[in-house]
């Protein structure tokens, strides 16, 4: 009951700062909108179911059936300015609802990763999905023919990544046992290798070397809604799966021994983990690139804050990823040239996490 | 067969091409001790994790409260048998209520929270091993014998009818050593099968009902630890000389080792 209680209230809390998030952020570019006009924008965009309307629809040609559908009607029309919500609705909101959905990913991913792999240094990359995804990314852009299925390039990505991560999987196998410390090296080995790919696709990339570097530093711009809608949509379906294992991989911390003894199913749960994991972190790369950092501090600094125990750990982290990867974007566009989002991530975090090192007693990991 | 809520019958294990354990029996019964002596690399600790289907048999079955461990799946051998680790990692900063709570794993569902009988049994866990006071202590901040005790309060908040324990006094000083002992001592009075590998044969001959000496993964002696505790089966199975005696404290039997080349002699033997 208790650790519903403070999942749910350091829940709304980290909600609460993430709409702030959001709203300022929505508010920031060359246009800048007031908080107020933002918060009646986005009150305007709430549909309402209004009714039912039964719509009759011919089948045959002759056969006319009555179909219900739902009729929305916005809740609320507060008048504003036409230009700045079409700046808000149709510019700025899709890649900011894009960059709290990757830093949601990225930071539930990290999480679930850590306390698998029992090791500080893990993030949601671990298992090579990012370089994979880049290999597959970094194909679609030097040499488009090589991508079949007309997949393009977040389609190659995603592809990449979870190939990788099947193959680092299937490496470290054997006898349906996947040892965490062999699936680690497998996957630093695999990291090391498709590095060498990435790079020599580089050297032959010729016109193609900005768009390569642009990928690789992680990006969030040129977002609209329909490279949202994918993400928004499998992102969340993910993440209560993994929170309905938050249990588990807090026994799972206590070494696989003890957890077997405890009761769970060990090597089941480390699947399940890892396969949710890296289809995840291939969600929200495929779209955004390797953006770095996120993954791996963002997990951190919740634990000094919440405490290991993933039932509220891993809801916080995963709001704070968003909230993090907001505002870090917003200061990555704010400027007169914008800079990529990886950049601020780390030269923003890294200290902020260093002062939460210094400042929280560190029992462990 | 009986109704003892742990039966071992004849069971081989075979790890690595070795065989670990050659056709084992035991059983334990309700409200019964059970001690697991013999040298290292003997296979007790092969023998525990046999009982809860931490490796696979070769031959023989483990019988847990009439069921078959290889028939059960995790949970449910989570729900039957408990087990106190030799050592764990407890690196995390979960606070020791935490680490003791999660001995309910195995109880409560996917989706469920802990309800009264959970808390009651952590409850309990907490107050037989004295821990009520460092509840909410992280687990990273204990002395060692404090940490063992968790482990201890972790498997008893299992509420299980089998309680394995693999060496739970190794690292314990004298003081804690006799403490875990006299509580899993009353948890078994209370009507809980436990069987433990004991190291200090002086200890295991006070605190359990019968003891099992294994040798090269074979029993060599079972029974009272009068009958067990001799010169010859311990000579035996530890290939060293051993002069038993009798504690008049403890009325129990005394093991005192002796160099292997020495030979016991009248007046060593009190």
């Amino acid at each position: 009951m208790r650790v519903r209680q403070r999942a749910a209230t350091w829940s709304l809390g980290l909600t609460t700062v993430l709409a702030v998030a959001i709203t300022l952020s929505a508010g920031i570019g060359p246009v800048r909108i007031p908080p107020e006009t933002v918060v009646k924008i986005l009150l305007n965009a709430v549909s309402v179911p209004a009714g039912i309307e039964i719509a009759p629809l011919s089948v045959a040609g002759t056969l006319q059936l009555p179909v219900p559908t739902l009729r929305w009607r916005p809740a609320i029309a507060f008048p504003v300015d036409q230009t700045a919500e079409t700046i808000i609705m149709r510019v700025r909101l899709p890649r900011i609802v894009l960059a709290a959905t990757v830093g949601f990913a990225l930071a539930a991913a990290g999480t679930v990763m850590q306390g698998f792999f029992r090791n500080p240094m893990a993030d949601p990359s671990i298992i090579g999905v990012s370089s994979g995804a880049a290999v597959g990314a970094v194909a679609a852009i030097v040499v488009p023919a090589a991508i079949p299925f007309g997949l393009g390039l977040r389609g190659a990505a995603f592809v990449g990544a979870i190939l990788t991560a099947f193959a680092v999987y299937l490496i470290a196998t054997e006898g349906g046992r996947t040892p965490v410390a062999t699936l680690l090296l497998a996957g630093v080995a695999i990291q090391a290798f498709l590095g060498a790919v990435i790079a020599a696709l580089q050297l032959y990339s010729g016109e193609g070397l900005r768009a390569v570097v642009h990928w690789l530093m992680g990006h969030l711009g040129n977002a609209g809604w329909s490279d949202v809608t994918i993400t928004l949509l499998i992102v969340p379906v993910l993440f209560v799966i993994l929170l309905a294992y938050a249990r588990d991989l807090n026994v799972l911390l206590l070494g696989e021994e003890a957890a077997a003894g405890l009761g769970v199913e060990v090597e089941r749960t480390k699947r399940l983990l890892l396969a949710v994991s890296a289809v995840l972190t291939a969600a929200a790369v495929a779209v955004s690139g390797v953006i770095g950092f996120v993954g791996l501090i963002v997990p951190h600094m919740l634990r000094l804050v919440v405490g290991p125990d993933h039932r509220v750990l891993l809801p916080a982290a995963a709001l704070g990823g968003a909230s993090f990867l907001v505002i870090t974007d917003t200061i990555a566009r704010a400027g007169a040239t914008e800079i990529p989002v990886g950049i601020v991530t780390a030269a923003l975090g890294a200290p902020f996490f260093l002062y939460l090192l210094r400042n929280r007693e560190v029992h462990a990991l | 067969m009986s109704d003892s809520p742990l039966v071992v019958d004849d069971v081989s294990v075979t790890l690595g091409g070795r065989e670990v354990l050659s056709g084992v029996s035991l059983t334990a019964e309700r409200g019964e001790l059970v001690g697991l002596i013999g040298p290292n690399g003997a296979g007790k600790t092969t023998l525990l994790r046999a009982i809860r289907g931490g490796v696979p048999t070769a031959a023989g079955a483990v019988t847990v409260t009439g069921q078959s461990v290889s028939s059960l799946s995790a949970r449910e051998i989570g729900q039957r048998v408990a087990t106190v680790p030799q050592e764990t990692e407890l690196s995390f900063g979960f606070s020791v209520k935490q680490a003791v709570a999660m001995g309910r794993h195995a109880h409560i569902g996917r989706f469920g929270t802990p309800d009264e009988t959970d808390q009651a049994a952590i409850a309990d866990a907490l107050a037989r091993t004295s821990l009520e006071s460092l509840a909410d202590r992280p687990v990273t901040d204990l002395s060692g014998g404090e940490r063992q005790r968790v482990l201890l309060a972790r498997a008893l908040a299992q509420a299980t009818p089998v309680l394995l324990l693999d060496e739970p006094t190794a690292s314990l000083d004298i003081n804690h050593a006799i403490r875990t002992l006299e509580t899993v001592r009353a948890v078994a009075d209370d009507g809980t099968a436990a069987v433990a590998a004991i190291h200090d044969l002086d200890l295991a001959a006070r605190y359990c009902d019968r003891l099992v000496l294994l040798a090269e993964g074979d029993v060599v002696a079972a029974g009272d630890p009068d009958t067990v505790l001799t010169s010859e089966t311990l000579a035996d199975a530890f290939d060293a000389t051993a002069v038993v005696s009798h504690d008049e404290v403890t009325d129990t039997p005394r093991v005192t080792a002796l160099p292997a080349e020495s030979t016991p002699t009248a007046d060593e033997e009190e």
